[in-house]
């Protein structure tokens, strides 16, 4: 495992962030999802070291998060979730600063800024002043300074956020190359659904400072429910009732669609069951493959 | 006329031992005969040159031109979280930044004292100097060392306090020129020489008086000014130490 964390706790006073936080994240990209407030940004500070836990112990990457934050830091990328630079630096001068501070040598540094540089994309940008710079490049070169000193972990915290549709998918490019392709694993904090859903393999969802699920992005969608689409003629009113009533969760689309979440209990047998005793006829019916989005509903309990 | 017509005539002159580098010294020092009481460096003349309004009004220059925006650039631009998701604890940090402050502020206290030094040596050509006043170097180094951290701290604290690097300056300059101004006030209302406690630039006058020797401007027990700039350094280090967080927390 790259992150194990047993019964962490953290608090800003009375306001429990973390709460008796237990969670292991192998390799490749992981996602960390929830709703604003959740607190994913604490637990990436906790995992860097910025903050100490109340309680709770935790390893990443075998370094311990209590005793061994240089370790860590010196193993990890961090992307902050702020727009941050240091005024009056060209992007090479920032990178290379950052690889030094990490313990590269100088020259070092340098040689590797222009090559992370060129790699995010800002390789004909890299001599211009950091405050020309615009939202998509200055995420670019947050990457950039968390990758120089060749880390065996990312944390991107809020990777795309403030970024247009163009940019955004670059920088989801750019991480799932790196953590398919660069031997880099990648932990992303965000409660935009499709960016996870789109880069990560795993995922841990975060609710109300505690752990609401984690796993294998595919073994969760399919543990937790059924999705099926259906067309039905007729009055499907009483149908609907009696699938409610059965504890599934419906929803009615614009186009006349049902889609009908069947909790484990239920099976497809069941939804013919009740139409042919609500007394209409089930003319489309299709096992749709739950998203993101529904299983994070589920989860955090929201609509 | 062509110069080989003019014939060769021989010099009448003998050569000497020729001419050595150090000889220019000698001229040097022909020249500047007269100019005794420029050479005559003592113990007054670096009382003059630390204790002078000119030289911390460079020093001031400096702290607010590339000290001002030393931290409050860094948490105008959130850049704390980059340097310490690096192996940096907080006095590293720290450290850095008044490391590269001193550093300037040094160049304007310690290099004209050792060269001062030096010059006399030199055109002095005896180490009668340094034997007449053995303490003289510990004393301008120690000083020189003690007025460059008071106002790197000063600076720091100052930078600290805001994300605003005009306003760290404009800060820099008031506290600096007010605390001499309210000292102006009280002491024309009262005459009372303790006054000078709450300025910055008489407590460093008194203080530089005391570290080289010569007699203080006012009737005030050099510790006191001592005291009062050692406390306002305290004071930086306490809210460096509480200002400087990668992550707010509040309990």
């Amino acid at each position: 495992m790259n992150i194990e964390l047993r019964d962490v706790q953290f608090s800003y006073g009375p306001v429990k962030a973390l709460d008796g936080v237990t969670l292991q994240i192998g390799e490749g990209a992981c996602g960390l999802l929830g709703p604003n407030g959740a607190g994913k940004s604490t637990l990436l500070k906790v995992l860097l070291g910025f903050l100490r836990p109340d309680t709770g112990e935790g390893l990443v990457l075998g370094h311990d998060i209590r005793k061994d934050s240089f370790g860590i830091r010196r193993v990890v990328g961090y992307m902050p979730e702020d727009d941050c630079f240091i005024p009056g630096l060209d992007a090479v001068a920032f990178t290379a600063l950052f690889g030094e501070l990490s313990g590269m040598p100088r020259a070092e540094a340098m040689k590797r800024a222009h090559d992370v540089l060129y790699y995010v994309g800002l390789g004909e940008a890299r001599y211009r002043n950091l405050e020309t710079y615009s939202a998509g490049m200055k995420q670019r070169l947050k990457l950039a300074q968390a990758l120089v000193h060749d880390p065996k972990i990312l944390f991107l915290d809020e990777p795309t956020a403030n970024l247009d549709p163009q940019g955004r998918t670059e920088i989801l490019e750019l991480i799932a190359d790196i953590s398919s392709k660069k031997d880099i694993h990648v932990l992303i904090s965000s409660h935009i659904l499709t960016d996870i859903e789109q880069t990560c393999g795993s995922l841990v969802i975060l609710n109300k400072g505690k752990v609401a699920a984690q796993g294998e992005l595919a073994a969760l969608r399919e543990v937790r429910f059924s999705l099926y689409e259906l067309k039905a003629k007729g009055e499907t009113g009483p149908f609907l009732e009696a699938l409610r009533h059965g504890e599934c969760r419906v929803e009615e689309t614009e186009d006349g669609i049902i889609k009908i979440y069947l909790p484990e209990a239920m099976g497809r047998r069941d939804v013919f069951r009740l139409a042919e005793e609500s007394g209409i006829q089930i003319r489309h019916f299709v096992k749709s493959r739950t998203s993101l989005e529904d299983l994070f509903a589920r989860t955090v309990g929201v609509d | 006329m062509a110069i080989a017509e003019r014939g060769y005539t021989h010099w009448p002159g003998s050569l000497e031992g020729g001419r050595r580098p150090w000889r220019v010294l000698e001229d040097f020092q022909e020249m500047l005969k007269g100019a005794d009481k420029f050479l005559h460096i003592n113990p007054a003349y670096f009382q003059a040159y630390y204790g002078s309004s000119f030289l911390i009004f460079m020093m001031l220059m400096i702290m607010v031109g590339s000290g001002s925006g030393l931290i409050a650039d860094d948490l105008r631009h959130n850049s704390l979280p980059l340097y310490f998701s690096r192996p940096l604890r907080k006095r590293d940090y720290v450290g850095g930044k008044f490391g590269a402050l001193a550093f300037f502020l040094l160049l304007l206290t310690l290099v004209p004292g050792i060269l001062f030094i030096l010059l006399k040596l030199l055109f002095a050509g005896s180490f009668a100097f340094l034997a007449d006043y053995p303490w003289l170097p510990f004393s301008f180094i120690g000083w020189s060392v003690f007025i460059s951290s008071f106002f790197s701290l000063y600076t720091l604290l100052l930078s600290s306090l805001g994300r605003n690097r005009r306003y760290a300056a404009i800060l820099m300059v008031a506290a600096y020129f007010l605390s001499d101004v309210f000292f102006g006030i009280f002491y024309g209302i009262f005459h009372e020489p303790a006054f000078c406690l709450i300025s910055v630039q008489m407590n460093l006058r008194q203080l530089s008086a005391a570290f080289l020797g010569a007699k203080p401007q006012f009737d005030v027990p050099w510790i006191y000014s001592f005291l009062v700039l050692s406390a306002v350094m305290v004071a930086a280090v306490l809210v460096l130490r509480r200002k400087i967080r990668v992550a707010e927390v509040i309990r």
